[in-house]
């Protein structure tokens, strides 16, 4: 076996060898190979002083109130549109929710587009015309009625009257 | 091997990878997968950043702006590498600015107060002697030391190969770099670790 030292890309077996991380047929390679070389012995022996030491550094553990600060955080990156949403995630699959707000916004469309022609204006519009009658169209009418009655009373010359 | 083989393979790989499907039920709006990453990956990070700055209050603060980041890239996540690589590029881009930025030192920690106000999640009920004690932090205090002095990226790779167990490959994806780089920067480093601590044995 060539010895690892010598290019740094085969120094790699002695950190994984270090580590536990070289599978058994290197590991035995190397084994044989240190037997004759003081220097990877030392390498190994150094490697595994590190090893140690870093293992004794233990991290603080995590605060208690991590969690709770986080979604602290996440809650005011909540845009205005998930707050609106957020009701309708069970029942609206994600992505279906660009459809079903495309449906929204065009129902809404149609109901502010159909809101106009529903209007009845049309009564209105009659109501106008009657109090907009002319004098002459009531002069005409009550012209029409006299008329009538003289009709009336030429054909059947007994009523007095005509009926209304 | 052809390089699409390969490609398909890896994307194979981040399809099988636990943590990004968990991370698609989150663009999926799922706030339980959520969860779930938070409590499986909350540690691993909080340790390596507090390892990388060595401020406990300053590695959480990064952390949690390392969550916050997962979370509002959901909607524009894709499985394309392991979940713990992206994960971990994000710390490390952080621990890495926060280091140029000096803001650690406004909170710096002496090294000799390991411990905090901050109510924790585990207890320790190893009661050592006063010696014991002293000894130890002494140990401690020394490794710590060795790993600060370490280059940022020298220290980032250090810490993922040793306490995150990652291969050099996943290393090589954190830091954006080639695999016979991060070897080099481990070769570096554990000579540098080894003159400063060999002595511990």
């Amino acid at each position: 076996m060539k010895c690892p030292r010598e290019t740094r890309e085969n120094a790699g077996w002695l950190l994984d060898y270090t580590s536990g991380r070289l599978d058994a047929e290197a590991a035995a390679a190397l084994e044989k190979h240190m037997e004759d070389c003081p220097a990877c012995r030392e390498f190994v022996s150094g490697q595994q002083a590190v090893w140690k030491a870093l293992d004794a550094w233990e991290a603080s553990p995590v605060s208690m109130d991590f969690d709770r600060r986080l979604h602290q955080r996440i809650e005011q990156h909540v845009s205005w549109w998930e707050r609106l949403t957020r009701p309708l995630r069970p029942l609206v699959p994600h992505h279906a929710m660009p459809m079903a707000a495309a449906a929204g916004v065009l129902i809404l469309a149609g109901v502010l587009l159909e809101r106009p022609a529903v209007t009845p204006t049309a009564p209105r519009q009659e109501s106008a015309k009657v109090e907009a009658l002319r004098p002459d169209q009531v002069e005409h009418a009550l012209d029409d009625m006299e008329m009538l009655g003289q009709f009336n009373r030429l054909v059947r010359p007994d009523t007095a009257e005509p009926k209304m | 091997m052809d390089e699409r083989v390969k490609n398909g393979m890896g994307s194979l790989a981040a399809t099988l990878d636990l943590d990004a499907e968990l991370m698609l039920r989150v663009k999926e709006g799922d706030g339980a997968s959520f969860g779930l990453l938070l409590e499986k990956h909350r540690s691993p990070v909080v340790h390596f950043l507090y390892r990388m700055v060595q401020n406990h209050a300053v590695a959480e603060e990064l952390a949690q702006e390392v969550f916050l980041r997962v979370y509002r890239s959901r909607e524009s996540y894709e499985p394309t590498a392991k979940f713990t690589t992206w994960l971990f590029r994000i710390a490390t881009h952080l621990a890495l600015n926060s280091l140029r930025d000096g803001k650690n030192e406004r909170l710096q920690e002496r090294l000799d107060d390991a411990s905090s106000d901050m109510p924790v999640r585990q207890v320790s009920d190893t009661r050592p002697s006063v010696e014991q004690r002293l000894v130890h932090q002494a140990r401690l205090d020394e490794v710590r030391r060795a790993v600060a002095m370490l280059p940022e990226k020298q220290r980032a790779a250090v810490l993922m190969h040793k306490y995150e167990e990652m291969e050099y490959s996943q290393i090589a994806k954190v830091l954006n770099c080639s695999e016979s780089a991060v070897k080099s920067l481990l070769f570096r480093a554990y000579e540098t670790l080894r003159a400063r601590l060999a002595h511990m044995a």
